[in-house]
């Protein structure tokens, strides 16, 4: 909840910049940050069960922050770091994809219609796998300023945004259920 | 050759679009295969209870087996024997001084025949199912009255027997038998009732007690709740139902209810 907060915040700080004509590509980039201690927190909990281990999240925490500083160091602090959101997206979509190879790989039967964890990880995947087309090109989309490339970049991020909130909001339903 | 930003453009919108339905099969691949692991489960499951059945299936064909050739060697050896003595006490030229003596022998070996041939009708199930299950319930009541002090009411509603179903009908009297042999071991009860009846396609068995009952959760995790545990796989044998209902200080109320037809 204190995430979605956050979200809420850094799009109304986003949309404040960009209406006095200011960029908000740091605060973007700042929450980048949060964004990633968010899932991979969540993705550590999910394997927790099968890997009762912290090494590798620290190991993944050093090497994002490794990809975030020397490309923030590299692009001078003033574009956002498109190149760790890409990074990062590929090592969220491989992290959906073991949880679906330890799915099957289960013994246990579980109900993934109503399963949070299942919702969740569906959110991440469609989201970040769905966003690799336009983090590979963003170089170019930030840099053609036709309306075009601009409205095709939005777009496919409203519909992503759409699919990953629907499915945590679906996710947080289905935990609801399971407390009561 | 230079890309045009229109081509380019179409390609990202068709990456994306390739990007986004790619999870989506996967996610419904993930829940078809699911699906089947939990259809395959249900199979497992299925085939363990069939074959935890058959098991007990077989058990109690042996159990029967066993019981059928101790009962025929008891009636047909040890019985022969005490006949044979009976017989050579009663030729016995007797005075008056051993009279008395010899004539109790006597009488105590037929009393020893009787009971034996008693014993072994009792555990011969299918002799003693042969006319029908109610009779073979009376007889084994008229057993217990005459070594124990129950007060014992057996009402028998069935209106016909159907000798295909002997098997099932020797099963439920041995799960009966275990029943009462339950009462008289934990129940401290006085009276037991015991009512048999039958609507179309179904035969049902209820024997009651007024002993000191139980919590019926409690004693499931005991090992006497094994007990209570195989008359209900028994019962399920038969694709019957059997339920248990007690109260403590009220009694107990056993119900088994399998088809008949």
């Amino acid at each position: 909840m204190f995430y979605m907060l956050l979200v809420c915040l850094t799009e109304l700080g986003g949309l404040f910049l960009r209406s006095i004509a200011v960029s908000n590509s740091m605060l973007y980039t700042g929450f980048l940050i949060i964004e990633c201690s968010m899932i991979s927190t969540f993705f550590y909990y999910t394997f927790y069960k099968y890997y009762p281990k912290s090494k590798w999240i620290y190991a993944w925490f050093a090497l994002f922050l490794i990809a975030y500083i020397a490309e923030l160091v590299d692009n001078h602090f003033s574009i956002f770091s498109y190149r760790t959101t890409t990074f990062m997206s590929v090592a969220f979509v491989i992290a959906s994809l073991y949880y679906y190879l330890l799915i099957t790989r289960d013994e246990k039967f579980r109900k993934l219609g109503s399963d949070p964890q299942f919702w969740v990880i569906n959110g991440i995947l469609f989201f970040y796998f769905g966003s690799t087309a336009c983090n590979v090109f963003f170089d170019y989309l930030i840099h053609e300023v036709s309306p075009i490339s601009q409205s095709i970049r939005y777009i496919t991020f409203n519909i992503l945004n759409i699919l990953l909130y629907s499915c945590w909001s679906y996710a947080f339903i289905c935990r609801y259920r399971q407390r009561i | 050759m230079q890309i045009s930003s229109k081509d380019l453009i179409y390609l990202i919108t068709l990456i994306t679009f390739i990007f986004l339905i790619a999870p989506l099969f996967l996610i419904i691949y993930i829940s078809l295969y699911n699906q089947k692991k939990a259809k395959h489960a249900e199979e497992k499951a299925a085939l363990k209870k069939t074959f935890e059945l058959e098991l007990l299936k077989s058990q109690i064909e042996v159990q029967e087996n066993i019981l059928q050739m101790i009962a025929s060697n008891l009636h047909d050896n040890i019985g022969q024997l005490l006949s044979l003595t009976s017989m050579t006490l009663s030729s016995i030229q007797m005075d008056s001084k051993r009279e008395e003596k010899i004539k109790t022998a006597g009488e105590l070996t037929l009393r020893a025949i009787q009971e034996l041939r008693q014993l072994s009708k009792r555990m011969n199930g299918q002799e003693l199912i042969k006319k029908n299950l109610a009779h073979a319930i009376t007889y084994e009541l008229d057993w217990l009255r005459r070594g124990t002090e129950y007060e014992i009411n057996f009402r028998d509603n069935t209106t016909h027997s159907i000798p295909e179903n002997a098997d099932i009908e020797l099963i439920l009297f041995r799960l009966f038998q275990e029943t009462i042999s339950n009462i008289i071991k934990h129940a401290e009860a006085t009276v037991i009732d015991i009512t048999l009846d039958q609507v179309p396609g179904l035969l049902t068995l209820r024997v009651k007690d007024n002993g000191k009952g139980f919590v019926l959760a409690d004693k499931l995790k005991t090992s006497e709740g094994m007990g209570l545990s195989n008359l209900s796989k028994r019962a399920a044998m038969m694709n019957g139902t059997f339920n248990v209902t007690s109260s403590e200080e009220v009694g107990t109320e056993i119900l088994v209810s399998i088809p008949y037809i």
